[in-house]
């Protein structure tokens, strides 16, 4: 025991010194919206307002890291140091190994007697390139993953023990919180209420359900509200959506990705540009939009540099077994849960549905000609379930004994070896 | 349901569901060709700018470009252009042309690697540069 906690203990120091080094490293305007998110932090910090549509593109983002960036910007500034956004972007680093902290926790708390398990779904989770590339960003995405997952963590311990209203509370508050971070946890929110209620109803206890409903309605309610008044919708966006019928706002290319093998042959924009599964697929485990390590996108007739697109075709080589088996994992938890009627287990595969299922509305809702709407860290909050899924997966099936124990062991550090020049800046 | 009869279905559909998305994508290459640079420069040399194409047989070193050449004649200015598909290739491809000192007449911009025949103009070079892709 002391050995894996040492080995745990060691995957978990060397991914706080990577995502510390590539926050550090990181151009801070090379992150999405990253001027944006400046203008936005600036006028929540020195106005103590929310900016109009004016001010900041992304003034239908929710204010709370804008609120803390912004903080820590006026504090370095006041102490003369020259880089303001760098501290948020060590805040993005230290949420996104939260994230890999819980990803463990959670993993631990469903499965505590399953090591390998903990320990696949630990590395998966910090070898994700979409984590590490979203942790050096000036962006909010990595804090609402954390207090996500964290709201998670309490739900699924409470439907593990027996939930309570400390469970309603503690969940509500961080599911409400990373709400008001990011819309991309409301799906969370909603899964997990909507379990909690099930058990509820299982149970004939309404308190957990209603606690959590109630922190979060307190915690994001305003925000909405302000939304609804100040720009119509709840879930206002930086655009109009078109007039026309939902299901014929994208192509038929858009749902079926006919051009996916080309991920493995030039994973970057602007190849497959408006296609759901391989524009994600290479965002994900690479950088389709090239604001990672590579000079900003050239002009069509340029040419990338060699390395450039070598790095990315085999990070797209390199994602083919682990998205396999995240996929096979959500499905197998679901399955689980099913025949367990286990509503620890089954929160997780329903939260990764929840946000697939807004990511894909928001998707055609909102088509983009540039491909600007379809980035795959807004499905970072389903990266925790699909890990802990994939490391279900490999532990269950792999045989008995020691050897397989090393063979998965050698896997993981092939993983993270072969991806380390991508995801080291 | 066992853990592992739940994983090993998992397994199945998930391979399944990535099958199957390898099937569309192999069945739209094997179907249909997204147009190259050369023939989006092509077309647009002939529909844009109302020039005649033709293929290049008499320079071995144009023939040589993996990303394929033509040739046209730009304000009664003849030129070759050539595609290529690496940094590496058009490299190889300016030093060969570079052998024979062409000045002025040879211009490498990006993939595409132009030899004109006699000295051009600023019009005749813009000509190329707006059908280059």
């Amino acid at each position: 025991m002391p050995r894996f906690r040492l080995l745990v203990g060691g995957v978990i120091a060397l991914e706080g010194v990577l995502l510390a080094w590539n926050a550090w490293h990181y151009d801070w305007l090379r992150g999405y919206d990253a001027f944006a998110n400046h203008l936005y932090a600036d006028v929540v910090a020195n106005d103590h307002r929310l900016p109009s549509a004016s001010e900041s593109g992304v003034w239908h983002t929710p204010p709370l890291w804008f609120a803390l960036a912004g903080g820590l910007e006026r504090m370095t500034s006041g102490l003369g140091w020259g880089h303001p956004q760098r501290p948020a972007q060590l805040l993005a680093a230290a949420a996104g190994l939260a994230v890999c902290v819980l990803a463990f926790l959670l993993a631990r708390e469903l499965w505590p007697e399953r090591r390998g398990l903990q320990l696949v779904a630990l590395v998966l989770t910090a070898a994700s390139p979409a984590l590490v590339r979203a942790s050096a960003m000036y962006h909010p995405e990595t804090l609402a993953v954390a207090l996500a997952v964290g709201g998670l963590l309490v739900a699924v311990r409470g439907l593990r023990r027996r939930a309570t209203v400390l469970t309603g509370l503690g969940a509500g508050a961080l599911l409400g919180l990373a709400s008001l971070t990011r819309g991309w946890a409301l799906p969370v929110l909603v899964a997990v209420a909507l379990v909690l209620a099930l058990e509820g109803w299982r149970r004939r206890t309404w308190g957990p359900t209603l606690a959590l409903v109630a922190v979060a309605a307190v915690c994001v309610g305003p925000w909405l509200a302000n939304q609804q008044l100040a720009h119509g919708h709840p879930l206002a966006f930086n655009r109009k959506a078109p007039s026309t019928a939902l299901l014929e706002r994208r192509p038929a290319s858009f749902y079926l990705g006919p051009r996916s093998l080309a991920v493995f042959e030039r994973p970057v924009t602007p190849r497959f540009r408006n296609e759901l599964v391989p524009q994600l697929y290479a965002d994900w485990w690479g950088d389709w939009a090239l604001t990672w390590d590579s000079p900003p996108p050239p002009p069509p007739w340029e040419l990338l540099p060699d390395r450039v697109l070598s790095a990315r075709i085999r990070q797209s080589l390199v994602g083919i077994l682990p998205t396999v088996l995240a996929l096979a994992g959500l499905l197998a938890l679901a399955l689980v849960a099913a025949s367990r009627r286990s509503s620890a287990i089954g929160v997780l595969p329903l939260t990764a549905l929840a946000v697939a299922i807004a990511f894909a509305i928001f998707a055609v809702r909102f088509p983009s000609t540039d491909g600007d709407t379809l980035k795959a860290t807004y499905l970072l909050v389903g990266l925790v379930p699909a890990a802990v899924g994939a490391g279900f997966v490999v532990d269950v099936l792999r045989p008995p004994g020691r050897m397989s124990a090393l063979v998965v062991g050698a896997m993981l550090v092939a993983l993270a070896a072969v991806q380390a020049p991508f995801l080291i800046l | 349901m066992t853990d592992r009869r739940a994983a090993r279905l998992g397994v199945i559909a998930a391979l399944v569901v990535a099958g199957a998305q390898l099937v569309v994508g192999a069945a739209w290459s094997l179907g249909h060709d997204d147009p190259t640079e050369l023939e989006l420069t092509r077309r647009c040399l002939e529909r844009e700018k109302g020039l005649q194409v033709e293929g290049v047989a008499d320079d071995p070193i144009a023939a040589s470009a993996s990303g394929g050449s033509l040739r046209t004649i730009v304000e009664g200015g003849a030129v070759t252009i050539s595609v290529g598909t690496s940094a590496a290739e058009v490299a190889r491809l300016r030093a060969r042309y570079e052998a024979g000192h062409p000045g002025p007449r040879l211009d490498v911009r990006g993939r595409y690697v132009t030899l004109w025949l006699r000295d051009p103009s600023r019009g005749q070079r813009q000509a190329t540069y707006d059908c280059a892709y």
